[in-house]
């Protein structure tokens, strides 16, 4: 058996190093949970008309996740910080690969080839989403 | 039959269990240390002495840590059966904490003065009772809306119980003291504070989730600038929010509770509105007010303590050499703990003393408001940057479970629990290093303390609630 001392450094170094080991442990679980949840894109929001908008351009893309919310919240999956879309404006679903899409509560409305969507209404790829006077195109 | 065993092994919460493995070993490594530390000091062994199966210490010293050990993994099969889903992350990253705040209770309580042999099986023994707390919080909310609906209700019993503790105050009649917030039942004392904390997030989620529209469509507008004007509806709540925790400061506990509070509160409008117009106002609000308070509290000569606590922060410690007298009257009274907690910090160096070899007990309440120098002198800078890994993950995974859920109120609560973690932390760990005025706020999960201890289970408790509810509605989704 070693000195006393000698013992004790060894207690010492392997502390540190088992602590890091345990925090590496956890940061290569959480990579892989997030790798694994990592959302399937099946979505996209391509802006073709800005309407009075200054912070979007036409072409903008944004990614849907199969619950996707568009607002100027910050707890929306797409965050918009623009004058004409609502806190919370509108909610876009997925079910079984087709898109839905309903207004939460929008001042300016959200409507699908220009009908109101107050309930939630079938998007096809290709249909224009309007939130206010902004133009969106989905993309699938 | 065989099939159901095997159901049940892919039910396990194997990522846990796996995750559990180092913890332990870390804290039956460090329990060994402790014990031989001890010989040390009762002059059985010394540095030269060489180890044997003689003077080895007994297998029972391993007790406490095996006890702690055992809890976990009974947790941890109990959640097997009933909450497969739920978050896998945090219970190891805070089982850890509370395992090395148990060895620093058990190492510090025989140094202090007076000796409190008690204290580390005391730790335990809250440990414990937290663990159960957290499955009682996880059974109890079969329905996340039972805390919406009757939040009010809790409020109410959370401000009774802290009503009874300025009753006290007025009863003890020492303005002068930083603590009024106390309540004993026989033999337990309980903070209504730490769990007043849990409640207020609680009402805030409620109010915040219900009126989100409220925030935001009303600006005024000056050149290109966006000036937010709150309406009476939310100035109302604002107002009396502000009130409480400065009617807290001014009357049952420090500065640390009113500034949690207030912290919160901050972050869940944030939150809940996504103007960062409201926090800067809110600060600024608050550094006015908490200056106006000080001056005339100053005037009168009561609460001299903050006043103390802020000459602290402009004292030069590194200048020692150059120190008048009464600057070392200075640093062996008023400034004394923070003096010796940088003394301890500094010792401590980058791989500490280890663990029982260091004097932590020489910064006065190390065992709980300073208990970060004291990881520092018996830890090391290398064990301090861990912990405070192991915070920052615990941060993650909560907001995580935040971004995770889908109602509003859930995302807001778990958001908010989490930055009780954050804030408490930032503002104990800033304090011990002399960054900001020391504050009488626990580090969660190492600080001594039974009310600290169960309140912290009870958020993790309720986030990993969320997290299983998330996890079973995602999964419903996936089948239809």
């Amino acid at each position: 058996m070693p000195q006393l001392d000698v013992f004790l450094l060894i207690l010492r170094l392997l502390f540190i190093v088992l602590l890091y080991l345990f925090l590496l442990q956890v940061i290569i679980a959480i990579t892989r949970d997030l790798r694994a949840k990592a959302p399937v894109i099946k979505g996209r929001l391509i802006v073709i008309d800005k309407g009075p908008s200054t912070f979007l351009n036409v072409g903008d893309e944004f990614l849907l996740r199969p619950e996707t919310t568009i607002g100027r919240g910050p707890m929306n999956t797409i965050r918009l910080s623009d004058g004409f879309i609502s806190t919370e404006h509108a909610r876009l679903r997925n079910r079984n690969g087709k898109w839905y899409v309903q207004n939460i509560k929008s001042t300016y409305g959200t409507y699908v080839n220009r009908q109101p969507a107050s309930d939630e209404i079938l998007v096809n790829p290709g249909d224009i989403i309007n939130l206010g006077p902004i133009a969106f195109k989905l993309v699938q | 039959m065989s099939r159901s065993f095997s159901y049940s092994l892919k039910r396990y919460r194997w990522k846990e269990f796996w995750l559990f493995i180092i913890p332990f070993v870390i804290l039956l490594l460090e329990m060994t240390q402790l014990l031989l530390a001890r010989l040390i000091h009762s002059g059985t062994l010394n540095g030269t002495s060489f180890l044997n199966v003689h003077n080895l210490p007994t297998i029972q010293g391993l007790i406490p840590v095996i006890g702690l050990i055992v809890a976990l993994f009974a947790v941890n099969i109990f959640l097997s059966i009933f909450f497969p889903k739920a978050d896998q992350m945090l219970l190891p990253l805070t089982g850890l904490l509370s395992g090395i705040g148990v060895l620093m209770a058990l190492r510090t309580g025989p140094a202090l003065s007076p000796p409190d042999p008690t204290q580390g099986t005391r730790q335990l023994m809250w440990v414990i009772l937290g663990l159960i707390a957290f499955l009682i919080t996880m059974i109890i909310l079969k329905n996340m809306r039972w805390l919406k609906q009757y939040r009010y209700i809790l409020l109410a019993i959370g401000l009774l119980l802290l009503l009874a503790s300025v009753v006290n105050a007025f009863r003890v009649k020492n303005f002068n003291s930083p603590t009024h917030d106390q309540l004993n039942f026989g033999p337990f004392s309980l903070q209504p504070s730490e769990f007043l904390k849990i409640i207020l997030v609680i009402v805030f989620a409620g109010f915040l989730s219900e009126r989100r529209d409220f925030f935001g469509n009303n600006d005024v507008h000056i050149g290109f600038l966006r000036i937010p004007v709150p309406r009476v509806n939310e100035l109302g709540p604002l107002a009396i929010m502000l009130g409480i925790s400065l009617l807290i400061f001014l009357g049952i506990r420090e500065l640390g509770l009113a500034l949690l509070i207030y912290g919160i509160f901050l972050c869940m409008i944030y939150l809940g509105s996504g103007r960062i117009t409201y926090v800067v106002g809110g600060l600024l609000i608050f550094a006015a007010s908490s200056f106006l308070g000080y001056t005339v509290l100053s005037h009168f000569h009561i609460f001299s303590y903050v006043g103390e606590r802020f000459q602290t922060i402009t004292f030069n410690v590194v200048d020692w050499q150059h120190w008048t007298a009464a600057d070392e009257l200075f640093a062996e009274n008023a400034g004394l703990q923070i003096v010796q907690g940088l003394i301890a910090l500094s010792s401590g160096g980058i791989l500490g003393a280890g663990l029982g070899l260091g004097h932590p007990t020489f910064v006065p309440v190390v065992q709980s408001d300073m208990i970060f120098t004291g990881l520092g002198e018996e830890l090391g800078l290398a064990g301090l940057f861990g912990i405070i890994a192991i915070y920052m993950l615990i941060l993650y995974r909560g907001y995580r479970i935040a971004v995770e859920t889908a109602d509003p109120f859930n995302q807001l609560l778990a958001a908010g629990l989490t930055s009780i973690f954050a804030i408490e932390t930032l503002i104990i760990i800033a304090a011990n290093m002399n960054f900001f005025p020391l504050t009488g706020l626990p580090l969660p999960f190492l600080s001594y303390g039974g009310s600290s201890l169960l309140a912290n289970y009870i958020i993790i408790g309720i986030l990993m609630r969320i997290s299983h509810d998330t996890a079973l509605a995602k999964e419903r989704e996936g089948s239809e």
